[in-house]
C-alpha cells in the first residue's frame, strides 16, 4: 500500500504486521502454515486425539486395511500393522516425537551456533581466518556421517541421534551469523555504538540481534525441514529411534517387512513426513519472500 | 594468485590433520580394545599383544602414537575390517567409486536439468510457468530420500518391472575393474555382448540416480531462479534495457555469466548433501558403495572400518568443497575485494 505522507496515516503496522500481511497475501503460504499448525496439534494433544495406545497390540486384528477401502474398519483410519497396532495412533505420536525432536534440535543448534557465530564474526586478523576457514571446511561432513560416529560411541538411540543432528545443523547456523555480524560490524549504526563505548557483548545483544532474529527464523524453519528428514532418515536406518518408538522413520522401516502384504503401512508414514516437511518449507519460503517484500518496498 | 593457492594448501592441510586428529582419536573413544580398533588385528595372546602394541607405538606417549599413526594413514597401511579381514585400504577403493559414480551422474542430472530450467524459471519468474516449476521443485525438494527411492522401487522395479531392484550390474557379465565406475569398466572391457552389458549396468544405475538426482535438481533449479531472479533487479540490466538490448540479448550478454557466480558456493553445499542422499539411497538399493559399506559396519560394530569410512568420505567431501571453494575464487574478481577487507 502506498503512503504517500507517513505522518498522516492513522495506522502505522509494525514490521511484523507488515510481514504478517504479505505472508497472508500468499494463500499457498498460508496453506503451508495451517497444514503446519495441524501437526503442531497432533503433536501437542496425540494423547487426547488417539483412541489407541501406540504400542498397544491387538492380535485380533493384524494388518487391517485402511478405513477407505472396502475390507477396512472405521475404529483403524488407517489400518494396522504387523503386530496390530493402531497405524493412526502410532502416525500421530509419531508426529509428536519426529517434530518435537527436530524443533528441540533446531533450537539447540541455533542457540550455540548463533553465539559461536557472533564470536567468529566479531574476530579479526589470523585469528579469524583460522576460525572461519576451518568453521566452513567442517560444516562439509555429511550428518549421516556424524551419526554414524556417534551411534558407534554411545549407542543407537533417539536422543543420539538427535546430538548427531544438532552437531550438522549447528555449521550452517554459524555461517550465516558469522556473515550477518560481519556485513553488520561496518554500518554506521554500529559505528555510533561503539563511539558511545559499547562493549562487543553489547553490540551484538543490543545492536545486531534485533536486526537477525527475521532471518534467523527463515534458517531456522529451513533448518526444520533438515532436521525432519535427518531424524525420520536415521530412524529409517535404525541408527535412531529404536523399533517401538512411534517414530515416524522408524515406523516406515517397520513397514517394510511386510510392505507386499500392507502397502499402507510404507504409504501413510511416508507421506506424513513427506507433508510435514513440505509444509515447514512452504512456511520458510512464505516467510522468506514476505520479508523480502517488506525489505524491497 | 600463488597466494591464494599457498591459502587454500593451508586450509586443506589444517583441515585433513583436524580430521587425522579425529579419526585416531576415535580408537580412544569406540568401545572395546584401543589397540583392536586401531588396527582391526585382534591378538590371540599377550606375547602378540607386547608385539603389537610395540610396533604401533602404544607403549610411547599419545603425540607419538598419532605421528606414527600419520604415517601410516600417508603409506596406505589402514587397518583391517574386524569383519572380512581384508585390508581397509582396499576394501575402501572398491567401495569408493561405486559411490563417487552415482554421485557424479546425479550432479550432471542437476546440472544439466536444474541449472537451464532455473534459469528458465527466473526468466519467466511470476508466471504461471515459473509458479509450476517452482511449485514442482519444492514437492520433490521436500521428499524424504529413502522414501523416493521406496517410491521408485515400488512403481518400476515391482510394478511395471522395469529396472532391477539391486547391486550394481547383472551376475552374467563379469566386467574387470579398472576404473571402479561400471559404466566406464563395461566400455573399456572387451566382452562378446558388451551393449547388452551396458544396457544392463544402465538400467541398474537409472532408479538410484533418479533418486538422489530428483532432490539435487530440485534445489539447483530453487538457487538458479533465485540468482537469475537476483540479476534481474540490478541497475545495470535496467540500463540494458535502457539502451535498447533484446531480451536475448540482456540475457546472453549480461544475466548468464552474472547469474552462475552465487551459484558456485551453493553448489559446494550441495554437495554434502549429495553424498547423504547417496550414502542412504545405496542401502536402499544394495549398491556396493561406501555409504552401504559403513552402515552395514555400524550394524556389525566394525570399529576400524568406521574409522577409516569416516576419514575417507570426510576428506572426499571436504576436498571436493574446497576445490569448489577455489575455483569459485579464482574466476570471481569481486570476491578479492571482500576477501581482503574482511580478514
Amino acid at each position: 500500500m502506498p503512503q504517500f505522507s507517513l505522518y498522516e496515516e492513522e495506522f502505522h503496522p509494525s514490521p511484523w504486521q507488515r510481514t504478517w500481511a504479505a505472508f497472508r497475501s500468499s494463500h499457498i503460504a498460508m496453506v503451508g502454515l495451517i497444514m503446519l499448525g495441524c501437526f503442531v496439534i497432533f503433536a501437542l494433544f496425540a494423547p487426547i486425539i488417539t483412541p489407541y495406545d501406540a504400542v498397544e497390540q491387538n492380535i485380533d486384528g493384524l494388518l487391517i486395511p485402511p478405513s477407505w477401502t472396502s475390507n477396512g474398519e472405521i475404529s483403524h483410519l488407517f489400518g494396522t500393522d504387523a503386530l496390530g497396532r493402531d497405524l493412526f495412533t502410532r502416525i500421530i505420536y509419531g508426529c509428536r516425537i519426529t517434530l518435537g525432536t527436530a524443533f528441540i534440535t533446531v533450537v539447540l543448534a541455533m542457540l550455540v551456533g548463533v553465539s559461536l557465530g557472533a564470536f567468529a564474526g566479531m574476530l579479526r586478523g589470523v585469528r579469524s581466518s583460522i576460525a572461519n576457514h576451518l568453521l566452513d571446511a567442517l560444516m562439509a561432513i555429511p550428518t549421516l556421517l556424524i551419526a554414524i560416529i556417534i551411534v558407534a560411541i554411545l549407542g543407537a538411540g533417539l536422543v543420539n541421534s538427535m546430538w548427531a543432528i544438532t552437531l550438522a545443523l549447528i555449521p550452517q547456523f554459524v555461517h550465516h551469523t558469522r556473515s550477518f555480524v560481519r556485513a553488520e560490524m561496518k554500518k554506521d549504526y554500529i559505528v555510533a555504538s561503539r563511539l558511545d563505548g559499547a562493549s562487543r557483548w553489547q553490540l551484538f545483544i543490543h545492536s545486531i540481534l534485533p536486526n537477525m532474529i527475521e532471518t534467523l527464523v527463515v534458517q531456522g524453519t529451513l533448518a526444520l525441514s533438515i532436521a525432519v528428514i535427518d531424524i525420520s532418515a536415521l530412524g529409517f536406518l535404525s541408527l535412531g529411534a529404536q523399533s517401538p518408538l512411534p517414530e515416524l522413520g522408524a515406523i516406515l522401516a517397520d513397514g517394510l517387512d511386510a510392505a507386499y502384504l500392507a502397502p499402507w503401512n510404507v504409504a501413510v508414514p511416508g507421506t506424513v513426513v513427506f507433508l510435514m516437511v513440505l509444509s515447514i518449507n512452504i512456511v520458510g519460503d512464505g516467510l522468506r519472500s514476505a520479508l523480502r517484500k517488506r525489505v524491497s518496498h | 594468485m600463488i597466494q591464494i593457492l599457498t591459502r587454500y594448501c593451508t586450509l586443506l592441510t589444517i583441515t585433513l590433520l583436524v580430521l587425522a586428529v579425529m579419526s585416531f582419536s576415535l580408537a580412544y573413544l569406540f568401545p572395546g580394545d584401543t589397540l583392536e580398533n586401531l588396527t582391526g588385528l585382534v591378538p590371540q595372546n599377550d606375547v602378540q599383544r607386547e608385539a603389537l602394541e610395540r610396533q604401533f607405538k602404544l607403549d610411547s606417549s599419545v603425540v607419538v602414537q598419532f605421528f606414527y599413526y600419520l604415517g601410516n594413514l600417508l603409506v596406505g597401511d589402514w587397518g583391517y575390517s574386524f569383519t572380512s579381514g581384508l585390508p581397509l585400504a582396499e576394501e575402501v577403493s572398491i567401495a569408493m567409486p561405486a559411490t563417487i559414480e552415482l554421485a557424479t551422474y546425479a550432479m550432471l542430472m542437476a546440472l544439466f536439468v536444474g541449472v537451464p530450467l532455473g534459469y528458465y524459471a527466473g526468466i519467466r519468474s511470476y508466471s504461471t510457468t515459473d509458479h509450476l516449476l517452482n511449485g514442482a521443485s519444492m514437492t520433490t525438494y521436500s521428499f524424504p530420500v529413502f522414501w523416493l527411492a521406496l517410491l521408485l522401487i515400488l512403481v518400476f522395479s515391482l510394478q511395471f518391472d522395469a529396472a532391477p531392484l539391486s547391486g550394481r550390474i547383472s551376475l552374467l557379465y563379469d566386467v574387470p575393474r579398472v576404473t571402479g565406475f561400471i559404466l566406464v569398466d563395461v566400455l573399456l572391457s572387451d566382452l562378446e555382448n558388451k551393449s547388452l552389458a551396458f544396457k544392463d549396468a544402465l538400467s541398474h544405475i537409472a532408479l538410484p540416480t533418479l533418486a538422489i538426482g530428483a532432490i539435487t535438481t530440485a534445489s539447483m533449479i530453487r538457487i538458479t531462479r533465485r540468482s537469475v531472479i537476483d540479476v534481474k533487479h540490478k541497475a545495470y540490466i535496467a540500463a540494458a534495457v535502457s539502451r535498447g538490448l533484446s531480451s536475448w540479448q540482456i540475457f546472453t550478454r549480461h544475466v548468464l555469466r552474472n547469474a552462475l557466480l552465487p551459484i558456485l558456493p551453493l553448489m559446494a553445499i550441495q554437495i554434502t548433501t549429495l553424498i547423504t542422499n547417496a550414502m542412504i539411497v545405496e542401502t536402499l538399493f544394495s549398491w556396493p558403495g561406501i555409504g552401504n559399506w559403513l552402515i552395514q559396519a555400524i550394524y556389525q560394530r566394525d570399529y576400524p572400518a568406521l574409522r577409516i569410512g569416516m576419514m575417507a568420505v570426510s576428506t572426499l567431501v571436504i576436498t571436493l568443497t574446497i576445490l569448489v571453494d577455489l575455483f569459485n575464487r579464482l574466476i570471481d574478481p569481486s570476491r578479492e575485494k571482500y576477501e581482503h577487507a574482511a580478514v
